[in-house]
């Protein structure tokens, strides 16, 4: 027994227009300054039913804490939307999921916002998810990342009931961002196709949006990064999505264990991060997803592929520019060394690392650490 | 070959815990008790309780017992029915995916256990190691 479970997605042209059918009468946006600065909230905005009420907060930090979440709940409460809708990248998603669940249940130690406990939301509310990148599939996982800033660790709170009731996939909020935010978030977004696809609670139905997100994404991110074909940037930001839906009706792997840990010591994009690791995953972990991984390698272009899913990986990442070592994340590398212990420690105690297809022990862990080393891979 | 739940089962259960390194690894920086449930149904007439004293990677004592009573309030339950542990023991079910379908409930605080689920897992996959009657 095993369950699917999405957001209705509403995607294509002009899908933001979606927002004026709808009924709710006190909106609050949450988003960050930048989103605010690029006129995004203003594209929002304009679509939003006519009389009702909208509120901005607008203050989501880049990777917010437990703590961020928390300062912005009486902001929330004092407006009372019936309608909450997270406008941004992964952490304005992942902070409107956790405000959501904060606004229903002011009570709720945040700590609850796991899978094994019942939260009773949608008392007060509904959510929106808008993403204005295309790679962290928030806006179609029951999942959210917070971080800890005193135990350096990140948080990944998962609950069935903090997935949102629709995600808004408008390539127009994707248009125009930067070639290094389209790579990492389409790295992130590969990443979580190949590690829900293959991970231990794979399912055909995160088999099938793995494999559709990875024949999207890697034969349009290319042009996408180049701007050469107009509609290339809308199969990307769909595809990612897709990769939400595989991950999130599956599980994530150790690619990603590894890079929430390497993020809670240096700030490195997480789309960088976690496909650092992803090709000496799927290594290590090629005897125990042959099958999976074949029919993955299966799905790259041609000029790309090689004879296993890690070389091809590589060959990929090479030609987009995603880092293989850690210096070229702009880490330095004895620094990086030195924490390995502490980097392992909080690897271990991510989900990521018992689902992943052949699970590791922490030497193993070790191991794939040092494997991003120049000169000790 | 000792009949799941007894005494029996449950010493030979801690044993193997006890001497394996995944868990002693997995499981070295915590602190707590927890029991295992184990609810009558059709294949089974009582109640058992399996109670683990469990210190950095090792388990300190164990009581098995059909009375609740006997035994000191847990930090953790795990909770299931006989079948389903019977299957969780076979490796028909994963003990995560158990909770998220019902078919197993854990009560505690989800702050502490959450980053312990490798340890977790290795428990129960030491569960399928012990030779049990069917």
């Amino acid at each position: 027994m095993w369950f699917f479970r999405s957001p209705d997605i509403v995607f294509g042209k002009e899908s933001l227009s979606f927002l004026n059918n709808l009924t709710f009468r006190k909106i609050l946006v949450v988003t960050d300054s930048n989103i605010e600065r690029l006129g995004l909230v203003e594209l929002i905005k304009k679509e939003l039913p006519e009389g009702s009420t909208l509120h901005v907060i607008s203050s989501v930090p880049e990777e917010p804490t437990l703590a961020d979440i928390k300062e912005l709940v009486p902001e929330a409460s004092n407006f009372g939307p019936d309608l909450i809708i997270g406008l941004g990248g992964g952490s304005c998603m992942d902070a409107s999921k956790s405000l959501f669940a904060l606004y229903e249940r002011p009570d709720l130690d945040i700590y609850d916002i796991t899978p094994l406990v019942p939260l009773n939301l949608r008392k007060k509310a509904r959510l929106i998810l808008i993403p204005t990148t295309s790679g962290t599939g928030s806006e179609c996982s029951w999942a959210a990342v917070l971080s800890d800033a005193s135990h350096k660790r990140k948080n990944e709170l998962a609950s069935p009931e903090i997935i949102a009731d629709y995600a808004i996939l408008d390539p127009a909020l994707v248009s125009r961002l930067p070639r290094s935010i389209t790579r990492n978030t389409a790295v992130d977004a590969i990443t979580h196709a190949i590690e829900g696809g293959s991970s231990q609670w794979h399912n055909v139905y995160s088999d099938l949006f793995s494999e559709k997100a990875i024949e999207l994404i890697t034969n349009n991110i290319t042009s996408a990064l180049d701007d050469s074909e107009p509609e290339a940037r809308e199969n990307v930001h769909i595809g990612a999505s897709m990769a939400g839906l595989a991950f999130s009706n599956s599980q994530i792997g150790l690619a990603h264990a590894m890079g929430h840990s390497l993020g809670a010591h240096f700030r490195v994009p997480h789309g960088m991060s976690v496909g650092l690791y992803l090709p000496s995953v799927v290594d290590f972990s090629e005897r125990s997803a042959q099958d999976r991984y074949a029919k993955m390698n299966s799905l790259f272009p041609v000029k790309y592929r090689k004879s296993g899913l890690g070389a091809t990986l590589r060959e990929f990442f090479l030609n987009i520019g995603q880092p293989l070592f850690v210096d070229q994340c702009g880490i330095d590398s004895i620094d990086y060394g030195r924490k390995i212990d502490s980097l392992v420690q909080l690897a271990e105690e991510s989900t990521g690392t018992v689902t992943n297809p052949r699970e590791a022990e922490g030497n193993e862990i070790a191991d794939l650490f040092r494997g991003v080393i120049r000169g000790e891979e | 070959m000792p009949k799941f739940p007894s005494h029996e089962w449950a010493e030979e259960y801690v044993e193997k815990l006890n001497s394996n390194t995944s868990y002693q690894e997995a499981g070295k920086n915590w602190e707590g008790d927890i029991t295992f449930v184990i609810r009558k149904d059709e294949a089974m007439d009582s109640d058992a309780f399996l109670y683990l004293d469990l210190f950095h990677g090792q388990c300190r004592k164990f009581t098995f017992t059909n009375s609740e009573e006997e035994l000191p309030k847990p930090e953790y339950k795990y909770i299931g029915k006989y079948t389903n542990w019977m299957k969780l023991i076979n490796e028909e079910i994963d003990p995560i995916q158990g909770i998220l379908t019902g078919k197993f409930k854990l009560e505690g605080s989800m702050m502490k256990i959450m980053k312990f689920t490798r340890a977790a897992k290795v428990m129960v996959n030491t569960a399928s190691s012990v030779d049990t009657e069917i």
